[in-house]
């Protein structure tokens, strides 16, 4: 399994609005990063060049790994998708 | 949409629809509110779905009207390194004789039935709504807001159902406000597409039987497990890990199920299976001392949002505490309703309810599991013992045979130390 694949196995309904928004911020000064790690959807990847952390919500499962894990709570917002959007799991 | 309902129960999964079920049924104007576009959706589990004796009662042909697969009748245990496996596997003929023992299923399948029994005994069921805050009135928690569908709906007392991350308890101040990454674990399962007849003769099973695996030793040192359960004619095979413990590993949830899945003796049982899905959910793995405080004003809480799971290391137990748990939350504020008074202090009869309940009970008896399974030579040193005294119990090589005690002691020194091997004894003594 590849997980850059992930949209081939398993369903999403995109919300434009995130339902996740990450303070850059409080990411640069993270010397952990469990989220880049942790995450089952690969959402979260650092980049050290840049010094930048790109978070994509799209393959998000909503599994609430990296509430978890941030402890510097970098989260300006963490919630579901609204109602109807986001992860749709058919026989899991 | 705006409403007025007599109770609102937040979540439509095993907990919250067996809630809203038990109210309905006891004449209440009760609406379920999910975020999916139907109920089960957002859900994945392992798994296998154990007796649920609340539900029996009310649905005495319960195991002929749910939507199962099939029926658990082996279960396995097995130890993994690298390139060895030691397995047990107990097939007992009572687990082939009903009531049987336990089934596999796909949550969005049979979360969606539940729902939908709740719906015909009088339930209002709203998916697609996603409930943001608690609405307050004189201080008391009197309803709540909808995004996705937009609203607010109203009722004096609300049963939060909405699984581990429970954001609705902790917006009621009932949960603490940030999880210990050392009581919580994710999961994360590949449902594999399999031929029922090749999953029969791989298996061993005939009819509707199951089979149901637990492995350990198979994640690389990080705390955790494996799982491989029979659908009709699916594979689910997956991981679980503790996040503290992943989150220094520095390793990732794919790599490592990848891993699993080329491990040699795993890919013999999943060889030619191909990936359907592919899921992640989080389990409240801290038993008893994670759990929130149960009730608030006007506020119950049930299932994985009340952190109601029992993981011994062999088994998971969490729908049917869900199921019972939400069932007693709903016999609760029955009661509670009759009286109009929606206090925290009327509400403790859930609590009540709940200690004479096998729930309490069971979580209390095995209160000191989680910290037996926060002892890292679980999960790749003892496999490896286990391996390693099989194969030498079996290995010929022309020379005298070693003592089997010798051996023994001469293992477990190496791997584990006598010292240790005494102390882990004794804990697992102490926790089960
Ligand atoms: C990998 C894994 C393996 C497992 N294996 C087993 C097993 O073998 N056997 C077993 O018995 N248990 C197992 N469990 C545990 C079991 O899945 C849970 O204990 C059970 O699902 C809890 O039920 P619940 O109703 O409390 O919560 P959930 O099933 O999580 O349901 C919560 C519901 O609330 C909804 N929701 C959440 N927030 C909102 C909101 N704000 N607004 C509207 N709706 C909302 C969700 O969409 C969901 O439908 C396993 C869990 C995992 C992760
Ligand atoms: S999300 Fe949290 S854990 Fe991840 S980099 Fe940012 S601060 Fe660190
Ligand atoms: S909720 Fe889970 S899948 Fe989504 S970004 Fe966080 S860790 Fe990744």
């Amino acid at each position: 399994m590849n997980i850059v694949e992930i949209f081939d196995f398993t369903s999403f309904n995109i919300d434009r609005e995130p339902h996740i928004i990450l303070n850059q911020d409080i990411c640069k000064g993270c010397d952990v990063r469990g989220c880049t790690n942790c995450c089952p959807a690969n959402c979260y990847s650092w980049s050290e060049a840049e010094q930048k952390m790109t978070f994509v919500y799209d393959g998000c499962l909503e599994c609430g790994t990296c509430y978890v894990v941030c402890q510097r709570n970098a989260f300006t917002r963490w919630r579901y998708p609204r109602g109807g959007f986001g992860v749709a799991y058919r026989m899991t | 949409m705006n409403r007025n309902f007599q109770a609102i129960v937040v979540g439509a999964g095993p907990a919250g629809s067996a809630s809203a079920l038990s109210m309905a049924r006891a004449g209440l104007d009760v609406a379920l509110v999910e975020r999916g576009t139907f109920p089960g959706e957002k859900n994945m589990f392992g798994g296998m779905l154990h007796r649920l004796p609340g539900l029996e009662e009310i649905f005495p042909d319960f195991w002929d009207r749910a939507p199962l697969e099939r029926h658990i009748v082996k279960k396995g245990v097995s130890f993994l390194t690298g390139d060895s496996s030691f397995n047990t596997v107990i097939e007992p003929g009572s687990f082939d004789r009903t009531p049987y023992n336990g089934y596999t299923i796909f949550r969005p399948r049979f979360d969606n039935w539940l729902a939908q029994e709740a719906v015909n005994a009088g339930a209002t069921l709203i998916t697609s709504a996603t409930v943001d805050e608690l609405v307050y009135k004189s201080g008391r928690p009197d309803g709540v807001t909808i995004v996705g569908r937009q609203g607010e709906l109203h009722a004096p007392v609300i049963v939060a159902a909405d699984g581990v991350l429970s954001f609705l308890a902790k917006k009621a101040g009932l949960r603490q406000p940030v999880f210990d990454p050392g009581q919580i674990a994710v999961g994360v399962k590949a449902l594999l597409d399999m031929p029922r007849e090749l999953i029969d003769e791989r298996f061993g099973l005939a009819r509707d039987q199951g089979f149901a695996n637990e492995f350990v030793g198979c994640t690389e040192g990080v705390r955790g497990g494996g799982f491989l359960y029979t659908n009709y004619d699916s594979l689910s095979i997956g991981l679980v890990f503790h996040l503290g413990s992943l989150r220094t590993s520095g390793k990732t949830p794919y790599d490592l199920l990848n891993e699993f899945l080329k491990q040699p003796q795993v890919a013999k049982l999943v060889r030619g299976g191909r990936i359907l899905e592919y899921s992640a959910h989080l389990i409240p793995e801290g038993g008893y001392d994670m759990m929130p405080e149960l009730t608030g004003d006007g506020i119950l809480v049930t299932g994985d949002a009340a952190a109601l799971c029992n993981a011994t290391g062999l088994n998971l137990e969490g729908i049917n505490l869900a199921v019972e748990s939400g069932l007693l939350a709903g016999k609760a504020v029955a009661e509670v309703c009759r009286k109009g008074d929606f206090s925290k202090r009327s509400l403790e009869v859930y609590k009540e309810l709940m200690n004479e309940s096998h729930v309490m009970k069971d979580l209390k008896q095995y209160r000191k599991a989680p910290h037996m399974l926060h002892n890292d030579r679980i999960y790749s040193a003892y496999p490896e013992l286990v391996c390693q005294i099989m194969e030498q119990i079996y290995r010929i090589e022309g020379t005298s045979k070693k003592n089997l005690t010798k051996l023994f002691i001469q293992s477990a020194k190496e791997k584990i130390g006598l010292g240790n091997l005494a102390a882990d004894a004794f804990s697992a003594w102490r926790s089960l």
